[in-house]
C-alpha cells in the first residue's frame, strides 16, 4: 500500500508543473501574438473605453512578471477569462456545455473499444484470411478517413437522405419527452455523432489489438496452453487477451486529448450543444478568451486523466509500482 | 582527401552500383506488399494531379460566378458548383497542391526539428537529454490540435502559420524515435571505433548514427504528413484555413451549410482528401514492413 501511497503522490508532482506550462503557453500566445494584448484577452468586440477600463483590473499597465503572476493565480483560482460578446464568464460557459462534450466522447469511446478489440481479435486468429483483410480493411479507412468528412457523409445519406436518424441536436425541440422516451430520443440523436467520432479510434483500437495479439500469440506460454489441450477460445480470450489488452489500454487513455479534438469536429457537424461548438462559434467571432479558457480547461483534463490512468495502472499491474 | 582522383572517382561508381542494386533491393521487398504498391501508385497519381492542375481544368479556382450556384456534377463542371457558382472540380484539383505543400512542407520542418532534438538528446544524454524530453513529453501529453487551432487564430490565419503551427505541434513523436535509436546505436562498436579514431561528435552523429538511425524517422515520416494533410484540412474546416488558398478543408466548411442542398459540395473534396491519406498510409505500412521484416513474419 505505501508503494501507491508514494506512486500517487510522485504522479500529482509530475501533473502539477505540467499545468503550470499550459498556462504559461497561453501567456505567451497572448503577449506575442501580434497587436495588443488586451483584445486577444477581451476579444475583437471590445471597445475602446471597456478596453482602458480593463487595463487596469487585468494589470496590463504592470511589468510583464507582475502581469504573468496576476494571470496564474487567476487561471488557478478557477477564472478562465469573461467574454464579452456572450456577457457571460468563460468557465461557465464551458461548464454549460461539458455535459454533452462528455456524453458524446464516452459514448464514442464504449463504442471503439468495444468494437475495436471484437474486429482486431478477429483478425488475428487467422492472420491473412479473408475475415483478417476486411478487419484491416476497415481498419485502414478509418485511420485515413477525416472525422469531419465522415460525419458529413453519415449526415447525408443516413438523416437527410434516408431520413433514419435526426439532423442536427441533441434532442427534439418543441416537445417535452419525459422518462424513458427522452433518453431514447438522445440516444436517437447521438447515433451518428458518437459513431463519427468513434471510427479513428475504433480503427486505431483495431490495428492495435491485431499486432498485439500476434506478438502475444507467438510466445511460448501460449504454446504451453495449447499443449495442455485447451481450446482455442480459451486461449485466444483468456491467456491471449488478457495480455495483449495493456497497450489498448495505454491508448484508449493516452486518447482522450485527440477525442476532444474530434468531438469539435464531430460536434460542429452535427451541430451538438456542447464545447466544440462553443469553440467553433468562438473561431467564427474570434473570442479569444473562450478559446484560450477551451484549451486550458481540455489541457488540465486531459493531464487529469492520464493522472488516473497512471495510477490505474499500479493497481493494475505490481511491475509499473517499482519503476 | 589523399586518395588520387581515380580512386575517389572508382569509388564514386562503386556507391552508384551500390546504390542500384539496393534500389533493386528495396523494390523487391517493398513490391511483395501488393497493398503498399497500390498506394504508392495513388499519391503518384495524386501528385502528377497537382502538378498537371493548369493542364486538366478550364476554370480558374477560387473565382466565383464561373457557372450557377449548386449545378450537379455536369460534363461541363464534373464535381458541380458550389454557392457562389464556382467550379468545385477546378478546386478540388488545385486543392491537391495545397495539401501536398501544407503535408511535405509542415512533416519537413517537424522532422528536421525532430532529428536535430532527438540527435542531441540521444547522442549527449545528461541533462541536456534531461530537459528536451520533458518538453518534448509536454507535447505528447497536451491537446495538440487546439493547441495549433489557437496558435493560427491568434496570428493570423494563412498557410506559412498554419504550416508552423503543425510542425511546431508534431516535431516530439521524431524526437523521441530517434532519441532511441540514438541510444543503442551509440554503445555499438563502430561508433566507439571512429570516437577513438578521433572523429568529431557531429561528425560522429551525422556520418556514422544518423544512416543507421533514421529508418523509423522515415516510416514515421510517411505518416507525420498524412497527419499535417488531415491537421490543415481540420484547421480549415473549422474556420482557421487560409481563405486565399484553394483547400479542401476549406470546401468542407462551406459545404456545411449547403448539405441538404448540395451534397456534391462535401463528398469530392472529402473523397480526395481521403484516398491522399489512405496513400500515404499504405505507403508507411509498407516501408513499415521493409524496415522491420521481423513483425511481418509473425
Amino acid at each position: 500500500m505505501a508503494s501507491i501511497f508514494r506512486l500517487v503522490t510522485r504522479r500529482i508532482m509530475q501533473a502539477i508543473p505540467l499545468i503550470f506550462i499550459v498556462i504559461t503557453i497561453n501567456f505567451v500566445i497572448v503577449h506575442t501574438a501580434p497587436g495588443d494584448p488586451t483584445y486577444i484577452l477581451l476579444g475583437e468586440a471590445a471597445t475602446k473605453e471597456f478596453v482602458e477600463a480593463m487595463r487596469a483590473r487585468f494589470g496590463l499597465d504592470k511589468p510583464l512578471y507582475m502581469q504573468y503572476l496576476l494571470y496564474v493565480s487567476r487561471v488557478v483560482q478557477g477564472d478562465l477569462g469573461y467574454s464579452i460578446l456572450r456577457a457571460q464568464s468563460v468557465s461557465s460557459l464551458i461548464m454549460e456545455r461539458l455535459p454533452a462534450t462528455l456524453l458524446l466522447i464516452f459514448s464514442a469511446m464504449c463504442i471503439s473499444i468495444l468494437v475495436g478489440i471484437f474486429l482486431g481479435v478477429t483478425a488475428s486468429r487467422k492472420p491473412y484470411s479473408l475475415r483478417d483483410n476486411f478487419a484491416t480493411g476497415i481498419a485502414l479507412f478509418g485511420v485515413s478517413t477525416p472525422t469531419f468528412w465522415l460525419g458529413q457523409m453519415l449526415l447525408i445519406a443516413l438523416a437527410i437522405y434516408a431520413g433514419l436518424f435526426p439532423v442536427t441536436g441533441l434532442k427534439t425541440l418543441r416537445i417535452e419527452l419525459m422518462g424513458l422516451d427522452y433518453v431514447l430520443d438522445v440516444l436517437h440523436h447521438l447515433a451518428l455523432p458518437a459513431i463519427t467520432l468513434a471510427a479513428f479510434h475504433l480503427a486505431f483500437i483495431t490495428r492495435l489489438t491485431r499486432a498485439s495479439m500476434l506478438e502475444v500469440l507467438g510466445q511460448d506460454f501460449i504454446v504451453t496452453a495449447r499443449a495442455k489441450g485447451l481450446d482455442d477460445r480459451a486461449v485466444t480470450y483468456g491467456h491471449g487477451l488478457r495480455n495483449a489488452l495493456l497497450p489498448v489500454t495505454t491508448y484508449a487513455g493516452l486518447s482522450i486529448g485527440l477525442l476532444f479534438a474530434g468531438a469539435i469536429m464531430t460536434e460542429s457537424v452535427f451541430a451538438w450543444p456542447g464545447m466544440g461548438t462553443l469553440l467553433y462559434d468562438s473561431l467564427r467571432l474570434r473570442d479569444y478568451p473562450v478559446l484560450l479558457g477551451i484549451f486550458i480547461f481540455v489541457s488540465v483534463m486531459v493531464v487529469v486523466s492520464n493522472l488516473v490512468v497512471d495510477i490505474l495502472y499500479g493497481f493494475l499491474d505490481p511491475r509499473i509500482r517499482s519503476d | 582527401m589523399s586518395q588520387g582522383m581515380s580512386v575517389s572517382s572508382e569509388r564514386q561508381g562503386e556507391k552508384k552500383a551500390l546504390t542500384a542494386s539496393k534500389v533493386g533491393m528495396f523494390w523487391r521487398q517493398y513490391s511483395k506488399n501488393r497493398a503498399a504498391v497500390a498506394g504508392l501508385f495513388l499519391l503518384a497519381a495524386i501528385c502528377v494531379i497537382a502538378i498537371a492542375a493548369p493542364v486538366i481544368t478550364w476554370y480558374p479556382p477560387l473565382k466565383s460566378a464561373v457557372g450557377n450556384p449548386f449545378v450537379p456534377p455536369t460534363a461541363n463542371h464534373p464535381f458541380g458548383t458550389d454557392d457562389l457558382g464556382r467550379d468545385i472540380y477546378s478546386n478540388v484539383v488545385y486543392g491537391a497542391r495545397t495539401s501536398l505543400v501544407v503535408g511535405l512542407l509542415a512533416a519537413g520542418i517537424s522532422a528536421l526539428t525532430g532529428i536535430f532534438v532527438g540527435a542531441t538528446s540521444g547522442y549527449y544524454g545528461g541533462k541536456i537529454d534531461d530537459l528536451l524530453m520533458r518538453i518534448s513529453e509536454i507535447f505528447l501529453v497536451l491537446p495538440t490540435f487546439l493547441l495549433a487551432l489557437i496558435i493560427v487564430a491568434v496570428f493570423g490565419t494563412n498557410i506559412n502559420n498554419i504550416i508552423v503551427a503543425i510542425a511546431v505541434v508534431s516535431w516530439p513523436r521524431t524526437a523521441r524515435l530517434l532519441r532511441a535509436e540514438f541510444l543503442t546505436f551509440k554503445e555499438r562498436e563502430f561508433v566507439e571505433a571512429a570516437r577513438v579514431l578521433g572523429s568529431r561528435h557531429i561528425d560522429i552523429m551525422l556520418s556514422e548514427i544518423l544512416p543507421n538511425a533514421i529508418f523509423p524517422v522515415i516510416v514515421n515520416a510517411s505518416l507525420e504528413v498524412a497527419t499535417a494533410i488531415l491537421t490543415e484540412a481540420g484547421l480549415s474546416f473549422l474556420g482557421a484555413g487560409d481563405p486565399n488558398v484553394p483547400s479542401w478543408g476549406l470546401m468542407l466548411n462551406n459545404a456545411q451549410s449547403y448539405l441538404r442542398v448540395a451534397w456534391w459540395m462535401a463528398a469530392f473534396p472529402g473523397a480526395m482528401l481521403l484516398l491522399t491519406c489512405l496513400s500515404l498510409n499504405l505507403v508507411g505500412d509498407g516501408l513499415n514492413d521493409y524496415f522491420n521484416p521481423r513483425l511481418k513474419e509473425r
